[in-house]
């Protein structure tokens, strides 16, 4: 531990104290303030002005340092955007995986560096485009996967060798088929495992928590195939992110920005424990273990959220864990613009917003930004949406020089302060899940839902009573508007994906896939590694929704304390 | 399928159409509904034949579905329908999401009664919803 000394001359602060109540007595009440309250999103009173004062507790070489270097506040790298810019990674996919790969294709050549696929909902929730449930969204806010086949034709002509990969699988039910498909499709392609760069989401909160829905995989299971493929990875396929703890949409649903970071480090610590349970050292995994959050809407509370993050995180693993690997210590975030602040009305506005939120996430050191395009509180974003998005980011990069210094709200007194205190409630938070019995009790308990429900209605409530005034909703609205862009069209899928499959069913050796199937349950029975058994399963055309039969034959459902 | 019914007044069931995974909208509108005095049965996604059977069995006033799938066109007409097909075309169905504008006129002719897309005030769900059961 290194020597605890305060920022400031105790006598200069004393002063400034001094100083400070003269000026608050004398001259700050000369004129009169425009709000009542003034507060952060996630309800922390922000003061008139913050002072050395603020800051004063802090011991700079302790709580701060170097980019680089623990605390990993001030950054995961040495050198930050001065060395190499955040990776500019736009969503895509839609319809059937033919579509998508051409878009994937579009945004490479204009210039971004990774791809991030989105599936539709069916393949989130693990089933195929033909199922009854799925017939209606099939292709529907992502693309549609339901066997190898479908991996090998979004992919075709990608360098998956040189390109990293970020696949929005959300949930593990999904993701153990989907990310068997991307492997087994490299190994196919004779593409090395230790070649492989990218990210799956694989959170278990996003099955039992986030998609609320009835019939989903129980909370043990769900977290158990999260697991699987963390582990899998770690063993197999090294440079792989396997999880990316999604706090972005426990946001989208409603959480505060504290609710946001604490419920995925309490996700992450529920992952290492059962990790080192497996008899994995900390350092072989944790080092891959990746968190996504959502850049909204309160500019600095969010750039003191991503500091305050990496601080707990270093603090946990660090004191929890013991890890001593630098690459474990640091915590590394994507981050997406907020979709839930889009607006349907004005929809250009939205440029406008998404270009904010993306400078908050870039003030606060993230490693990889998804920059929302302006139409997508009304659609599948088009080729014009998409591209502005990413010329938005290319503007940020480029033209503005933020990316010059590193941290460069670091000392502010407020930013520090913000993020002293934004740590606090997360830790306070995290005691109170740690009650509980750690994460997947308080979800099994519904408790996460309840928190997440209400705050969406308190925020909802106060779009309502004008007290959070949200431009062209509910201040300076359009009456009669036209919309002035052109809303995109799903192309057809269900009836390519219908196709495919019938066709893949009759090729397919029905004995592999029965023995494939089998190995899948024996897999249950004995408690295995799941993901070992479905990468087999799937080179054999198993389907995403044979997988899920499986199971869920085996785990059983849980229906969510939905309302 | 879990059920929990609050309070007396209008019956009302929300469903998520298909497998649309937003769950915000829907849960908001539920927690308003509920504070305006009504009943509210939240059944959380659902097809459109197991919404239908839900509403008859529970004797509801309203229907209201949510989807930001982008589902709704294939969807919200067919629960419609089936209310027809089983002689309840007297429960009326209320959609809220991401409706597109061009939308609005085909899903009304196709039976929907009222739609709110995003920006919609929990204000003017209530009294739509309010004026409707009160029939």
């Amino acid at each position: 531990m290194k020597s605890k000394k305060g920022l400031f001359n105790p006598d200069s602060i004393q002063e400034i104290r001094n100083e400070t109540k003269r000026w608050e007595k004398e001259v700050y009440p000369r004129e009169k303030e425009r709000l009542e309250v003034f507060e952060t999103l996630s309800g922390i009173p922000i003061e008139a002005i913050y002072t050395p004062e603020d800051t004063a507790k802090m011991d700079y070489l302790r709580d701060l340092g170097f980019p680089g270097e623990e605390p990993f506040i001030r950054g995961v790298h040495p050198t930050m955007y001065r060395g190499r810019t955040w990776t500019q990674r736009q969503l895509a996919g839609y319809g059937p995986p033919e579509e998508t790969n051409k878009r994937y294709k579009f945004l490479l050549k204009q210039g971004a560096n990774g791809i991030n696929g989105v599936f539709d909902y069916p393949t989130l929730r693990g089933y195929d485009s033909t199922d009854p449930e799925a017939y209606a969204d099939a292709g529907r806010g992502g693309v549609a996967i339901d066997t190898i086949e479908d991996m090998r034709i979004l992919l075709d002509g990608i360098p998956i060798d040189q390109v990293s990969s970020s696949m929005v699988t959300c949930q593990p039910i999904g993701n153990i088929s989907v990310q068997s498909m991307y492997f087994a499709n490299a190994e196919a392609h004779s593409i090395p495992f230790n070649k492989l760069t990218g990210t799956s989401q694989n959170d278990f909160l996003m099955e039992t928590v986030v998609a609320i829905a009835p019939e989903v995989l129980p909370p043990k299971a769900s977290f158990k195939l999260s697991c699987d493929a963390i582990e899998y990875c770690t063993k197999y396929v090294p440079r792989w992110n396997p999880v990316s703890f999604a706090g972005y949409n426990y946001r989208e649903a409603g959480c505060t920005a504290i609710q946001e970071v604490a419920f995925v480090i309490a996700n992450a610590i529920a992952c290492s424990e059962e990790l080192i349970r497996r008899g994995l050292d900390v350092d072989r995994f944790a080092s891959r273990l990746s968190f996504f959050f959502s850049g909204h809407n309160d500019f600095f509370e969010e750039i003191a959220k991503y500091r305050a993050a990496r601080r707990t995180w270093y603090r946990v693993m660090r004191e929890r864990f013991g890890a001593k690997d630098p690459r474990s210590l640091a915590l590394r975030f994507h981050v997406q613009t907020a979709g839930v602040a889009l607006t349907a009305q004005q929809p250009l506005n939205n440029i406008a917003r998404a270009a904010y939120h993306a400078l908050s996430a870039v003030l606060g050191g993230a490693q990889s930004v998804h920059i929302d395009a302006y139409d997508e509180a009304l659609c599948t974003p088009t080729e014009l949406s998409s591209l502005t998005a990413l010329r938005t980011q290319q503007v940020l990069q480029l033209e503005t020089r933020v990316t010059h210094t590193i941290d460069p709200l670091g000392g502010s007194y407020f930013v520090e302060s913000l993020t002293n205190q934004l740590e606090e409630k997360i830790v306070a938070l995290l005691n109170e899940i740690e009650g509980m019995g750690g994460i997947v009790r308080a979800v099994e308990k519904g408790w996460i839902h309840k928190a997440i429900s209400s705050e969406a209605y308190e925020y909802q409530k106060a779009i309502e009573s004008g007290e959070m005034p949200i431009v062209g909703v509910n201040c300076y609205r359009i009456e009669d508007e036209k919309l002035p862009i052109e809303l995109f069209q799903v192309p057809e899928t269900l009836e390519i994906q219908r196709a495919k499959l019938e066709r893949i069913k009759k090729e397919r050796s029905s004995t592999n896939v029965q023995k494939a199937s089998d190995a899948i349950l024996r897999c249950c029975e004995k408690d295995g590694n799941l993901m070992e058994v479905v990468v087999e399963g799937v080179k054999a055309y198993v389907t995403e929704g044979e997988v899920t039969k499986v199971l869920k034959r085996y785990y059983g459902i849980w229906n969510p304390p939905l309302f | 399928m879990e059920k929990r019914i609050v309070k007396k007044g209008i019956r009302v069931l929300l469903a998520r159409l298909g497998l649309d995974a937003h769950w915000r909208g829907s849960i908001v509108v539920a927690h308003a509904l509920r504070d305006a005095g009504m009943e509210v049965i939240y059944i959380g996604n659902q097809m459109p034949k197991e919404i239908v059977e839900t509403a008859i069995q529970e004797d509801v006033d309203i229907i209201g579905l949510s989807s930001l799938s982008g589902n709704h066109m294939i969807l919200a007409p067919e629960v419609v329908k089936r209310l027809r097909e089983k002689g309840t075309q007297e429960i009326p169905v209320v959609l809220g999401g991401t409706v597109p504008p061009d939308d609005i006129p085909i899903l009304k002719e196709a039976g929907i009664s009222g739609i709110f897309g995003p920006g919609s005030s929990l204000k003017e769900i209530i009294q739509f919803i309010s004026a409707l059961g009160k029939k």
